[in-house]
């Protein structure tokens, strides 16, 4: 009986030693990681997405001007595959008033990459939902089936990355998700392309993860806003969301293409890092404009005053500090 | 099936766990079936299963008539007969590879080989009787932990115990589990570390000189090592779960003052298989003696003596390196090489005894002991060099660019694979396996381990566990292991 009651105690501190070991050498610090580590319930709004979600939408800034908290379920290359299951995974931690997702999961229906997998599976904690995403991702992949276990055992992948793993602990370039890093603070001149492709197609894989995500938001009666992410579009990509935004407005839920917005008054000669992603300043301009909208358009609390979030000025105040550092303006400037 | 795969991970689990919770009168069935599925696992076809019941047959049938026949005339034919047919399908297999297009010879050829081969030698010298159940038979001849990497087991040793009906052990567990990590230990932190650096080197053998090449012999020789008695700690630590007990294949090797007591401390059970089974029955064939009554006619008794038994030797040490290959740098490297260090030490021994005593060199200091140990490590990784070499004239090459110096002092030998970080970790855990070999000789390691209190204990454990979890090479990005003595 004391062999066995030992050989418990040693496996359960084995247990609890590796889980410590694996949270360090597995962050890989992004928005899901940061999702996960902010308390349950916390979140006014949960915003998913691919890359321009956590590049685009700062929540810390959004939190100062209207005082709301957004959650960033965001990582890059996610496919429009697993965004019900995101769902789901959002609703086990958060009870917010809007879910709002953008569709630049489009994109990503196929060929997703090693690193765009393991970015949303690593921080998220054992579930069924996390198998079937995981399934989801790896379907939507090139990748060997022989290389799966590396992904529902990510330590495999992990366990020699601890001189990385020191480093990530040290250096953290979120901000409540939002990600401020020298590259998102150059200018890449783009051309604004007019949105006035008419044609609209969405493949056999797009239409049914996105009927598959409506019926979901309707049969669990969820307040969800879609959005279209700024960037530059070729016109495939404006097929996809031509469809996908009617697909939408079908089934009586909204959706906003910021691309066709004037007011927002993105330069993209000046705004965006790349041809797809918009730069602090294009990002701080979205920021204003997007939140003043939830702001205004949904019941969202203020929390500017309550102690329980005195973690979202501070990290106001350190994301400031740091964009000083980085560019030399204030983000009054801006 | 690599032994650190993931793969044999899950068959060893549901191996283990099959046997336990079946009846005990059935646990020999299931051990045999977990080894006829690990023996054609992926390897699975008319051609292998042919030849490995030919083979069995060879071995199962001379065994009986062997048995039947004692003490007369056929049962030398037998054994003849058999050796013949083993050792046929073994040439035509493993070393001609006449049927490469259409057969893989199957995993553990060599083993499974010479283990039924001293078992019909056995069976005739009287030393046990054959096993009539041919499923039993099967199970010793195949049993599939030895069939990765040895050891050799002998069937009299073996009998009792891969037959028995054994209640599981908590302590067998514990020891085992702890023979196992300390392997995976050996393999992925030190021996796959070792690897990265030299393959490079041995990839690019052109481009370097001095004391990369140096570095890179002296890293291979350890590189064998710790990869070789690391599957073997692992293929132990699973036979000791389920309560049998194989021969020790590795006595600290490294602290051998001696090729010749190297030899003694490594691949233990080839040694003595080959002693036993050719060595001796070399000294008494008529060849040999014909050879030493001749040459008594020409010197004296002690040296007609002498020269017998380096023939016999002369031949053991060839054949011992066409077991691992008929290419002749097997030969030269782990056969006639090891055959002249010998020579040479029992030639030379008188002679350096003498300068010493007239140098004043305490023979016994720890010193000296240092230094013979140090000297038998640069011979041994020295003949080595013709066992890594692709061929002799690469072996040759290398050799000769050991002797060219070029300016600059190892100036990019963190850009080689293993950067300094890698360099921190491989020689902290040299060290730790030093100290755990050197312990090894004075007793049971993991016995000590066993009787220290639980913090003590646990920590080294867990210091252990978490060393080969972090600090292995293994997971994506890593070529899965190759065992080198997996190939033979």
């Amino acid at each position: 009986m004391k062999k066995v009651r030992n050989a418990i105690i040693f496996i359960i501190i084995f247990l609890i030693i590796f889980q410590l070991i694996n949270n360090v050498l597995s962050i890989k610090p992004n928005a899901i990681h940061n999702f996960y580590k902010e308390p349950k319930n916390s979140f006014d709004v949960v915003y998913i997405g691919a890359s321009n979600a956590y590049q685009h939408f700062n929540s810390v800034l959004a939190y100062h001007e209207y005082g709301f908290t957004t959650g960033l379920m965001s990582s890059d290359t996610q496919p429009i595959q697993i965004l019900k299951y995101m769902l789901k995974e959002a609703q086990k931690r958060q009870k917010p008033k809007v879910y709002v997702i953008d569709l630049g999961h489009l994109y990503y229906f196929e060929n997703n990459k090693v690193g765009g997998i393991h970015k949303v599976i690593d921080e998220m904690p054992f579930s069924f939902n996390k198998l079937a995403i995981t399934k989801k991702l790896l379907e939507s992949s090139n990748i060997n089936k022989k290389d799966y276990i590396n992904y529902y055992f990510n330590f495999l992948m992990y366990h020699s990355s601890w001189k990385t793993a020191l480093n990530n602990l040290k250096n953290n370039n979120l901000y409540k998700g939002y990600l401020l890093e020298k590259y998102n603070t150059k200018i890449d001149s783009q051309e604004k392309l007019p949105w006035d492709y008419e044609v609209s197609s969405l493949n056999q894989i797009q239409e049914a993860a996105l009927q598959e995500t409506i019926d979901y938001i309707k049969e669990q009666n969820l307040e969800v806003l879609f959005t279209v992410p700024i960037k530059t579009y070729d016109q495939t990509f404006m097929g996809y969301i031509n469809a996908a935004m009617r697909m939408i407005e079908e089934n009586n839920l909204k959706i906003i293409n910021f691309n066709t917005i004037d007011e927002l008054e993105i330069d993209f000669s000046h705004d965006l890092y790349d041809y797809e992603h918009l730069n602090v300043w294009g990002a701080t301009k979205y920021t204003r404009y997007f939140a003043k909208y939830l702001h205004e358009n949904y019941d969202l609390k203020d929390h500017r005053q309550d102690k329980k979030y005195i973690s979202w000025s501070k990290e106001y105040d350190r994301f400031t500090k740091s964009l000083k550092e980085l560019i030399g303006e204030s983000i009054d400037e801006i | 099936m690599i032994l650190t795969s993931f793969t044999f991970i899950i068959f060893c689990i549901v191996s283990l766990l099959i046997y336990f919770i079946i009846p005990k009168k059935w646990q020999w069935i299931a051990l045999l079936g977990s080894s006829l599925f690990f023996l054609f696992y992926k390897n699975f076809n008319i051609g292998t299963l042919v030849h490995i019941l030919v083979a069995f047959g060879a071995a199962y049938f001379s065994a009986i008539f062997i048995d039947e026949y004692a003490h007369q005339k056929q049962a030398k034919w037998f054994l003849i007969e058999g050796i013949l047919f083993i050792l046929g399908q073994l040439m035509l297999l493993k070393y001609l590879n006449l049927f490469q297009n259409f057969l893989m010879s199957p995993i553990g050829i060599s083993y499974y080989s010479l283990i039924m081969i001293s078992y019909i030698v056995d069976v005739y010298r009287g030393l046990c009787k054959p096993q009539k159940n041919p499923l039993k038979c099967a199970l010793f001849m195949f049993y599939f932990p030895i069939l990765t990497s040895g050891p050799f087991i002998r069937y009299p040793d073996l009998e009792n115990k891969i037959y028995a009906k054994h209640k599981f052990n908590y302590d067998n567990l514990c020891r085992g589990l702890i023979r196992i990590v300390w392997g995976l230990f050996k393999i992925l932190v030190i021996s796959q570390r070792l690897a990265i650096f030299v393959n490079n080197i041995y990839q690019n053998y052109l481009t370097y000189t001095g004391l990369y090449l140096i570095i890179t012999c002296l890293f291979f020789t350890l590189q064998l090592y710790t990869n070789f008695s690391g599957s073997i700690d692992i293929i132990m630590g699973i036979s000791k779960i389920m309560g049998i007990d194989l021969p020790e294949n590795f006595r600290s090797p490294f602290f051998s003052k001696t090729i010749t007591e190297l030899w003694r401390n490594w691949h233990i059970t080839l040694g003595a298989w080959l002693k036993d089974y050719i060595f001796y029955p070399l000294m008494k064939s008529n060849f040999i003696q014909k050879i030493g009554a001749k040459t008594k006619k020409i010197v004296n008794k002690k040296v007609s003596k002498k020269v017998t038994l380096y023939i016999s030797l002369l031949i053991m040490w060839i054949l011992i390196g066409a077991w691992h290959g008929i290419e002749s740098k097997f030969i030269i490297g782990s056969g006639i090489l090891q055959f002249i260090y010998m020579f040479l030490e029992d030639l030379l021994s008188p002679i350096t005894k003498k300068v010493c005593k007239k140098l004043k060199i305490n023979y016994n200091s720890l010193g000296y002991r240092i230094y013979q140990c140090i000297r038998t490590y640069l011979l041994f990784s020295f003949s080595m060099i013709f066992f890594r070499a692709a061929s002799i004239p690469n072996a040759l090459s290398i050799i000769k660019n050991i002797f060219i110096f070029k300016k600059g002092f190892l100036t990019n030998i963190f850009s080689l694979g293993l950067n300094k970080a890698n360099f921190v970790v491989l020689i902290i855990s040299v060290i730790v396996l030093f100290i755990v070999e050197y312990r090894q000789l004075k007793g049971d390691v993991t016995e000590s381990l066993l009787k220290q209190n639980v913090v003590i204990r646990w920590t080294i454990l867990y210091l252990l566990i978490f060393a080969v979890l972090i600090f292995g090479m293994y997971g994506p990005g890593y070529d899965e292991t190759i065992f080198i003595y997996q190939q033979f």
